[in-house]
């Protein structure tokens, strides 16, 4: 009985405390979750776009690329300033829709960055993968002079960088603001929304073109100068 | 409020803890005791010095998690030129979570402190208890495990060549309890563990 007693008593010490530990917890997540929201990296439209780093070739040979050099945190809807938007194109170098699109990208690389555009400027990026069959960086470099593109290729042939930004097929387009946070996704399910970054909410994109796709340019041209145009 | 005065209440915890365990806490008997009678033994400033410790990691801990969760928003919480930055290490995120889980370093700290507080208050309920010398062992084990992340977190440091002040305190936080696990283990097996006994065995 004594024994029993014992029991009895050390496990009401141990529920009190348990009690008392689990208050604590649950207060202190409590505070961080009323106080703070956080912002998942991912790349759905809203999340914050996976850094990386690896070798890019610029025309001038292979240099280290980090992405993170391109982002302006500070950014806000409302700032005002230069900060450049990022489009990201995933390419395979063996893939046929990558090169019937390249000629196009390359334009729009082109005009999104010239004084004619009235918009943001937007900083074009290819992340080169090998999906289809064996590629090379001598293949990469070849494709890039092909289409004469002027933007960075960057090397992902082991496709660290693909499997974090969720890409299986190529080509896939990202349009990241410039603090960041991914504003359009050509890979999801519907590729017709973008995120407002005022309202912090996705909102659908008008298709231009009514051939049932929202394309790079359409989501440039919609996104960027949703803030006022300019480029401040 | 700059992120050095929110550290240091914290740290205040923590130290007020430490100066518990120490002689000093010994002193300051007369101003404890009326409020907290258990203080009157070495044991009893000795768990009360090491729930604050505890208290003290956990509210770092959970201070760690909030900046996690506002880096991810894109602010920044605690910058400098200096050697001393959290965000290049709290949003850095190569590093900012725990492997396998993937959940934030920080709400891991705040669970690895709540288990160690539950094991000291219930050592602290029933200091008599059959299962206390189960529990103290299960605290020195505990903090001890914690000495492999540690280790982890700090290779993260030097490899970035920055230091993180918020998660600093709380790794001091688990070394002091793991010290006052060692010293309450010794203690046990002492007399002055329970002098209550011995006097009403006289």
């Amino acid at each position: 009985m004594m024994k029993n007693l014992y029991r009895s008593e050390e496990a009401s010490a141990r529920g009190e405390a348990a009690i008392i530990v689990i208050s604590l917890f649950f207060v202190g997540l409590l505070v961080v979750a009323f106080t703070s929201n956080p912002i998942a990296t991912g790349t759905q439209p809203g999340e914050r776009a996976p850094l990386f780093t690896s070798e890019a070739y610029n025309g001038n040979g292979w240099q280290t690329f980090v992405f993170d050099d391109l982002l302006t945190p500070e950014w806000s809807p409302n700032s005002t300033g230069d900060a450049p938007w990022i489009a990201v194109e995933f390419l395979d170098t063996d893939c046929g829709y990558c090169k019937q699109s390249a000629e196009d990208v390359g334009n729009w690389a082109e005009q999104y960055s010239s004084s004619v555009w009235d918009g943001p400027e937007v900083i074009f990026i290819a992340i080169a993968v090998e999906f289809v069959s064996d590629s090379s960086r001598a293949e990469i470099k070849e494709f890039r002079d092909t289409y004469e593109h002027t933007f960075a290729y960057v090397d992902d042939l082991d496709v660290d960088i693909a499997a974090d930004w969720d890409v299986g097929a190529t080509p896939t387009y990202f349009l990241v603001q410039p603090d960041g946070m991914v504003a359009w996704n050509s890979g999801q399910s519907s590729n017709s929304i973008g995120w407002d970054a005022v309202n912090e909410e996705v909102f659908p994109l008008t298709d231009y073109t009514g051939d049932n796709y929202i394309e790079l340019n359409e989501a440039i041209e919609q996104l960027t100068k949703k803030y006022g145009g300019g480029t401040q | 409020m700059n992120e050095y005065t929110l550290l240091s209440f914290h740290a205040v915890i923590i130290a007020f803890g430490v100066l518990l365990m120490t002689p000093l806490g010994e002193s300051m008997n007369g101003f404890l005791v009326n409020k907290w009678p258990s203080t009157s033994t070495k044991r009893g400033r000795t768990l009360a010095g090491l729930m604050l410790v505890c208290t003290g990691g956990f509210t770092v801990s959970a201070h760690t998690l909030w900046m996690h969760n506002k880096l991810s928003e894109g602010e920044s919480v605690c910058t400098g030129s200096s050697i001393l930055n959290c965000d290049g290490l709290i949003g850095n995120p190569e590093y900012n979570t725990v492997p396998f889980i993937n959940q934030p370093w920080g709400l891991l700290g705040m669970v690895a402190f709540c288990v160690l507080l539950w094991i000291v208050i219930t050592i602290a309920k029933e200091p008599l208890a059959l299962t206390t010398p189960t529990f103290l062992k299960a605290g020195l084990g505990a903090t001890i495990a914690g000495l492999p992340v540690i280790g982890l977190l700090v290779s993260y440091e030097i490899k970035e060549g920055l230091i993180c002040p918020f998660c600093t305190t709380a790794h001091i936080a688990n070394l002091i309890a793991l010290g006052a696990f060692f010293f309450l283990l010794r203690l046990y097996e002492s007399e002055e563990w329970a002098p209550e006994l011995k006097k009403t065995r006289k």
